[in-house]
């Protein structure tokens, strides 16, 4: 009984490790890896300036078109 | 180029597919392994977009039965490149309009679902004075949230070698020469001058982007990471063709750039040198030119305009960049520039040398001009005239050739701090050189100089 019990706190303790802690993989020699996680961090911040560059051009064509549609009437 | 019937040297790597030659056609295996994203290409519609607007190669779907080795879904024959030229023999500006074609091609796919897997330098070509990019199977389908798994490759094929030479010196575009996989960025971010460090765009795609790749190098990772939204995703590809927009590069003042300007020939000799060297080829009607010691390709042009695909060598980067850039400006469909030098052209790189083939395996061309070129190879570097002969009787088939003598200022200027061990250097030597692997057609001297011009055809042994 004594050891089944262990058997099954190993296992729980094996299975909660091995959820808490994903699955791990090593970037020996391969570069790959460091661009791979570097990639997510920057385009994280280029995110940022992208945004105002996207909704900076739409509200310029937005007014441009205004002033078009303006032109347009005369 | 030379087409050896079976697989192409330097298609092995990449399990989708690969190109063989099969009684002088080239065609392309689609491995089942790639039918997904193959069927993805197609009925997404970019395959079609991207080919009638000149950005990928075109090809057409051929009988299945043609496939070289088991597994295949598809068969096809793309469009011939002309020739075949490597990033390491490109111009600054041919460098960039390769990453900006790479760009413009990967934000077409994320518009259509799907994204590069590949960003390799090599897997574009000039056709017709234009970047192609030339692999159809570089694409894969784009699932939501994952990161662009060529990042380190774009920036190690293009960012890097053209921010080096941009920024640092020009001829370091040679060093992707050596290596195979692009420049290697902590290289680069040791290579560049500090200053680089305050241009965000380099700052973070090199030299922060080379710490990474060192912090990870021996660190274990989660295999599962956060993902990257498509936004993101187009933030960084926005940012990355930004930084190689940024960069530029103009030539000015090199050894040969201004070399119109200082030759002794006046006006009135290059025009008929010019006229000499167009009755000449129309003579002997190559199919090819390989222009050698081009400068800015004026006589180039004498065959490219002619409509004869032409290549024009030249050592110096900086007249290949202004013969590049004029090439864009007009338009020229027929004229490929390209850094090289015939003292030691380049090598058959990579695995059993047969990746990337060396200069001479991608010839012989149908026809060799050799302007104002001897003096340099037999007093400058010592070249004997017997193994200059044989050497270009093996890279061409024809020859147009023009004989510099000591009396020439050009010459005088280089004897000026030499000894003169060149006893043999004179016409007739050059001729009982030449006539060895040559048949000598025609022998002009041109009017106004000391120089003799020269139609020749290789003697078959």
């Amino acid at each position: 009984m004594k050891i089944l019990r262990h058997a099954l706190r190993m296992t729980g303790l094996v299975l909660a490790v091995s959820l808490l802690f994903p699955r791990r993989v090593y970037g020996y020699i391969d570069p790959g890896t460091g661009s791979y996680i570097f990639q997510i961090v920057i385009a994280a911040f280029v995110a940022v300036s992208f945004a105002v560059k996207v909704y900076w051009n739409k509200i310029k064509k937005f007014v441009a078109g205004l002033f078009s549609k303006k032109n347009g009437v005369q | 180029m030379a087409s050896s019937e079976g697989p192409v040297a330097g298609s092995f790597r990449d399990p989708s597919g690969f190109l063989f030659w099969r009684e002088g056609r080239l065609y392309r295996q689609v491995n089942e392994a790639y039918r997904e994203h193959y069927d993805r290409l197609v009925s997404s519609g970019l395959a079609a977009e991207l080919q009638a607007d000149g950005l990928l190669v075109k090809h057409e779907e051929c009988a299945l039965g043609l496939a070289e080795a088991p597994g295949a879904y598809k068969v096809l024959r793309p469009e011939l490149v002309p020739f075949v030229s490597y990033p390491y023999e490109w111009s600054f500006s041919q460098l960039k309009d390769a990453a900006l074609l790479t760009m413009a091609v990967q934000k077409r796919a994320l518009a259509r679902g799907l994204s590069l897997k590949d960003a390799s330098a090599y897997n574009v070509q000039f056709v017709h004075g234009r970047p192609l990019l030339i692999d159809t199977l570089s694409f894969e389908a784009y699932p939501e949230g994952r990161p662009w798994i060529a990042y380190r490759q774009f920036c190690q094929h293009f960012l890097a070698p053209l921010a080096l030479m941009a920024r640092r010196d020009v001829r370091l575009g040679r060093l992707s020469q050596l290596h195979l996989d692009g420049v290697p960025l902590d290289l680069a971010a040791e290579l560049l001058p500090g200053r680089t460090r305050f241009a965000f765009s380099l700052l973070t795609h090199i030299h922060l982007h080379a710490r990474s790749q060192k912090r990870y190098e021996d660190r274990p990772v989660a295999a599962r990471q956060r993902p990257l939204s498509r936004f993101a995703l187009r933030a960084l590809i926005d940012s990355l063709e930004g930084a190689v927009r940024k960069l530029d590069w103009r030539p000015r003042g090199t050894e040969w750039a201004d070399y119109y300007e200082q030759t002794n020939y006046s006006g009135e000799a290059l025009d008929l040198k010019e006229r000499m060297v167009a009755d000449m080829l129309r003579e002997l009607r190559p199919r090819s030119v390989w222009d050698v010691g081009a400068n800015t390709g004026r006589f180039s042009r004498v065959a490219s305009r002619a409509g004869i695909p032409t290549v024009a060598l030249d050592i110096d980067p900086a007249a290949v960049e202004k013969n590049y850039r004029q090439c864009r400006r007009d338009d020229e469909r027929f004229l490929l520039p390209l850094v090289g030098d015939i003292t030691n052209p380049s090598p058959g790189i990579g695995w059993e040398n047969g990746e990337r083939l060396s200069l001479l395996q991608r010839g012989p061309a149908d026809a060799l001009l050799a302007l104002a070129l001897i003096h340099h190879l037999a007093i400058g570097n010592n070249l004997p005239l017997g193994k200059v002969a044989g050497s270009l009787a093996r890279a061409c088939r024809s020859l147009v050739i023009e004989f510099v003598p000591k009396a020439d200022s050009q010459v005088r200027r280089l004897l000026a701090t030499r000894e003169d061990i060149f006893p043999g250097y004179h016409a007739q030597g050059f001729e009982a050189a030449f006539q060895e692997h040559f048949e000598v057609r025609r022998r002009e001297p041109i009017a106004g100089t000391d120089r003799i011009l020269y139609a020749m055809s290789a003697r078959k042994n």
